[in-house]
């Protein structure tokens, strides 16, 4: 693709998620939802091969339907309440079917699967897009909405998500995949505390984008596909490995390391409003996700050459370092030190 | 405290920038130097005030010994490992190093800890070093199962524990140990104190390991490379004890009625991993299962909390903490020269290597508490405080202590004596580096005798 | 002269772990000398020690 048309693509792609952040009027979320996914539908196709177009399908039709359920559920709301303040959705349906659109646009859990599938024909860093930047705009919407969202629906959405997030990452091989399912099960945390103290949300989405960040830095730099071909990448940068399986931890929600910051909080919110058995399925559905997480780590350094692998050796590609990645390391690794700082931040 | 936190970390320079060919010897002096500066916490006290306090770290009878333990152990761990990972490349013994090095840092940060938080968190710490090591550098394939066991038994057990600290908190807004004692905790509703009683001591119980939660043990033993054992069976474990201490004071109305179940259940499991470890034909496995038993003792006498059974618990774990060490290393001696942990494959070793006889002979019996011993005056403090709890488990306990010489005599037989085999020939001698290590064991172990106040906690 | 200069080169690691022990200790001190500022200067705990006694947290 010519470096004109990308920028183009990227800096639509930013304004209209910054449209729909600061819209006021249904019509301007909707058409910064819809400009939003029409800039990425190129940029999911860059690559010329049917799964490239196969991955840009699945993403338009889900983007588009649940485009189509906001708009219907904005044009319900003002039909009944004759307003189209994004602020005032009182009505149960269009709320309801509002919900249901945002579950489908940030990929929450009974509306999950395109998520996967379109991770697996796009190129890594539009995968990094979709995991990140693509979050910010519904999930501006519904944290502008979080006083009058059905509070159930969203609690057992999250842990739905969180849960199936853990189950389904457990089975696959391709690490793209696997880090959609970690999305999801990350998503689920966001979604679950966000009735309930939206800071907290906030702060989780921000560590979530870090930490994800880090990783697919990593993957970038590395080109790294399966899960088999971390065993080659060992012998490139072995220090990476290392560094990568400490972040896979850390995004995991061990201790010492950033990721058990906002999860932390998190339980803290829920007791502190005497959620304590929500609070207990929570922490424990962190261990699906750990799972897979773990199942990298082994993969990345802990069964280093020369202990028997079984493994071809990949072709050598030239480690391209990327030059956020130390600090975005750093962050990623260090940040449960300076935890006040962090929460006075949101 | 942060004097002997702050070297520890300085370690990781020492490993950084030291010469390739000293890293060993310099880390291990300056290691050495942290753990002597380190004796100076065992200063006897009557009373049982904290000291060295800080707003975050203390110290009182009950973590000192623990503390120095934690230090005495870390150099002897890397002492252990030399050869073993003698033919590594450079990156990956220097990889070793800061991974023990994080290892204690941890596990200080943990029995310092003051705020109950700050200790959860140095709990769950530990976690990821130890994974590394049995991960990483343990030799069978088998190994990633066995980390997997260990992760996900104590985390399983140990996010609850985190649920129960919260609620805590929310409860008495602090989470000081210090404080925690002294606020009544019998005001919340039974069913409330029930999952709090059960959060808080499961986490402890599987890190025990108490008996039917212990599978995770044997198999991280049996995977792991000589430092992982040293340091699961020797402060690991202790650690669960230690936490059992801590946090049952603060949960006293329901502790009556709720611990008798797992006082029951931790001393049959001390008859029944005695007798498992009669017919344990892997060797490794025979002395994981044996700090099963012992710490099943323990875990009996911390959940009973009395004073007589506290001091016992304490002085046992220090005594079994160094033992236990010590049988690795000797297992791992005849790893490294045979490659086999199978106790038939490994008979009269007494022909070969009479030396290394003599330490068998009297680690194995530190290990079935002979008189003079401090494993002695622990078990006997346990076993008086359960007399006096329950005059009936006198017969358990005994019979412990019975299967306990049992197999430390049939371990002691297998390896020495019997019949001489062919493949044993052309063994190895025994260095000055083992000898060493095997004194330095030893050497705590019979100052201890003669001063066994310095672990006595407060009650002498 | 050449000598020590090698022997400075050589063995200058070892003065981390000693230089973090002083630093510890220094920091250690600092936070007793704040305990027992906060001690003297609190309406609830302030009295004059007994002769000979220790305070509390060293």
């Amino acid at each position: 693709m010519h470096p004109s048309i990308t920028s183009l693509l990227l800096i639509a792609l930013s304004t209209s998620t910054i449209i729909t952040m600061s819209s006021y009027h249904w019509m301007f979320a909707w058409a910064g939802l819809e400009i939003n996914m029409l800039s990425m539908l190129p940029l999911i196709s860059k690559e010329h091969h049917p799964r490239a177009v196969e991955a840009t399908m699945k993403y338009f039709m889900t983007q588009a339907a649940a485009s189509a359920m906001l708009i219907f559920a904005s044009t319900i709301n003002a039909w009944q309440t004759a307003q189209w303040d994004i602020s005032l959705l009182t009505p149960s349906t269009p709320m309801m079917m509002l919900t249901l659109a945002i579950t489908m646009k940030l990929g929450l859990a009974p509306f999950h699967f395109w998520l996967p599938e379109v991770s697996l024909g796009t190129t890594n860093s539009v995968m990094l897009i979709i995991t990140t930047w693509q979050k910010l705009a519904p999930l501006a919407i519904i944290i502008l909405l979080h006083n009058s969202l059905n509070h159930h629906l969203l609690t057992s959405l999250g842990l739905l998500s969180m849960v199936v997030g853990g189950w389904g990452g457990m089975n696959q091989l391709q690490i793209r995949k696997i880090m959609a399912y970690s999305s999801i099960a990350h998503m689920g945390w966001v979604v679950m505390i966000l009735p309930k103290a939206p800071d907290l949300s906030l702060l989780y989405l921000m560590l979530y984008i870090m930490l994800n960040l880090t990783m697919f830095l990593i993957i970038i730099s590395t080109a790294l596909t399966k899960l088999t071909s971390l065993f080659s990448t060992q012998n490139k940068s072995f220090p990476m490995m290392i560094l990568m399986a400490l972040t896979l931890l850390s995004m995991g929600g061990l201790p010492p390391m950033t990721g058990f910051l906002p999860k932390w909080l998190i339980l803290q919110e829920l007791i502190y409003q005497h959620q304590t058995q929500m609070a207990t399925l929570a922490s424990l559905s962190t261990l699906l996700s750990l799972f897979f997480y773990l199942r990298l780590v082994f993969n990345a350094f802990l069964t280093t050459p020369p202990n028997t692998s079984n493994v071809t050796k990949n072709w050598r590609n030239q480690t391209n370092h990327h030059i956020l990645l130390p600090q975005m390391m750093i962050l990623s690794l260090m940040l449960l030190i300076i935890t006040p700082l962090v929460i006075s931040l949101f | 405290m942060l004097k002997i936190i702050i070297p520890t970390i300085f370690l990781l320079p020492v490993i950084l920038l030291s010469n390739p060919k000293s890293t060993w010897m310099n880390f291990f002096i300056n290691n050495l130097l942290i753990s002597a500066t380190s004796l100076t916490i065992l200063k006897p006290q009557i009373n049982t005030e904290w000291k060295f306090s800080s707003p975050y770290t203390g110290l009182d009878h009950i973590s000192s010994p623990l503390l120095v333990l934690t230090t005495w152990l870390l150099p002897l761990m890397t002492l252990a490992s030399q050869n073993s990972l003698k033919k590594e490349p450079y990156e990956r013994k220097q990889l070793f190093l800061i991974t023990l090095t994080l290892l204690q840092t941890f596990l200080l940060g943990a029995f310092c800890a003051t705020d109950l938080a700050l200790f959860y968190i140095m709990f769950e710490a530990t976690l990821i070093p130890t994974l590394i090591i049995i991960t990483r550098w343990g030799n069978q394939p088998e190994r990633l199962n066995a980390g997997m066991y260990f992760l996900f038994y104590t985390l399983t057990a140990s996010l609850p524990l985190l649920i129960a600290l919260l609620t805590l908190y929310n409860l008495n807004n602090t989470l000081l140990i210090t404080i925690l004692h002294f606020l009544p905790q019998n005001t919340n509703p039974p069913s409330t104190s029930f999952f709090l009683w059960g959060a808080c001591m499961m986490a402890f119980l599987v890190k025990m390991p108490l008996y039917g939660l212990h599978l995770w043990l044997p198999k991280a033993h049996v995977e792991a490379p000589i430092a992982g054992s040293m340091v699961l069976a020797a402060i690991l474990l202790k650690l669960g004890g230690y936490g059992i201490i801590r946090t049952i004071t603060m949960l006293t109305p329901m502790t009556k009625t709720m611990s008798i179940p797992f006082i029951t259940l931790s001393l049959w499991g001390v008859v029944m991993t005695s007798l498992i470890c009669l017919r344990q034909t892997d060797l490794k496995s025979l002395i994981a299962y044996s700090s099963v038993s012992h710490m099943g003792l323990v875990t009996a006498a911390s959940l009973i909390h009395t004073e007589w059974s506290l001091t016992g618990a304490i002085i046992l774990m220090v005594a079994h903490g160094l033992v236990s060490s010590a049988l690795f290393c000797l297992s791992n001696f005849n790893y490294e020269r045979i490659n086999n942990r199978t106790l038939l494959l490994v008979r009269s070793m007494q022909l070969i290597m009479p030396l290394l006889s003599t330490w068998w002979l009297l680690f194995n019996l530190l290990n079935m508490a002979l008189p003079p011993t401090i494993n002695l005056m622990g078990e006997l403090l346990i076993i008086t405080a359960m007399f006096n709890w329950s005059p009936p488990t006198i017969l358990i306990t005994g019979a412990g202590v019975v299967l306990t010489a049992c197999y430390s005599l049939h371990m002691f037989l297998t390896t020495q004596h019997s019949k001489f085999s062919n493949h044993l020939a052309s063994m190895q001698m025994t260095n000055t580096r083992e000898h060493l290590l095997m004194s330095l064991h030893m050497i705590p172990m019979v100052l201890l005798m003669f001063k066994p106040e310095l672990v006595w906690s407060g009650t002498y | 002269m050449v000598n020590f200069f090698q022997f400075v080169r050589e063995h200058w690691i070892h003065v981390l772990v000693p230089f973090g022990f002083g630093l510890g200790y220094y920091l250690d001190r600092r936070s007793d000398a704040q305990l027992t500022d906060y001690r003297n200067k609190s309406k609830l705990y302030a009295r004059e020690l007994k002769p000979g006694e220790e305070v509390t947290w060293r």
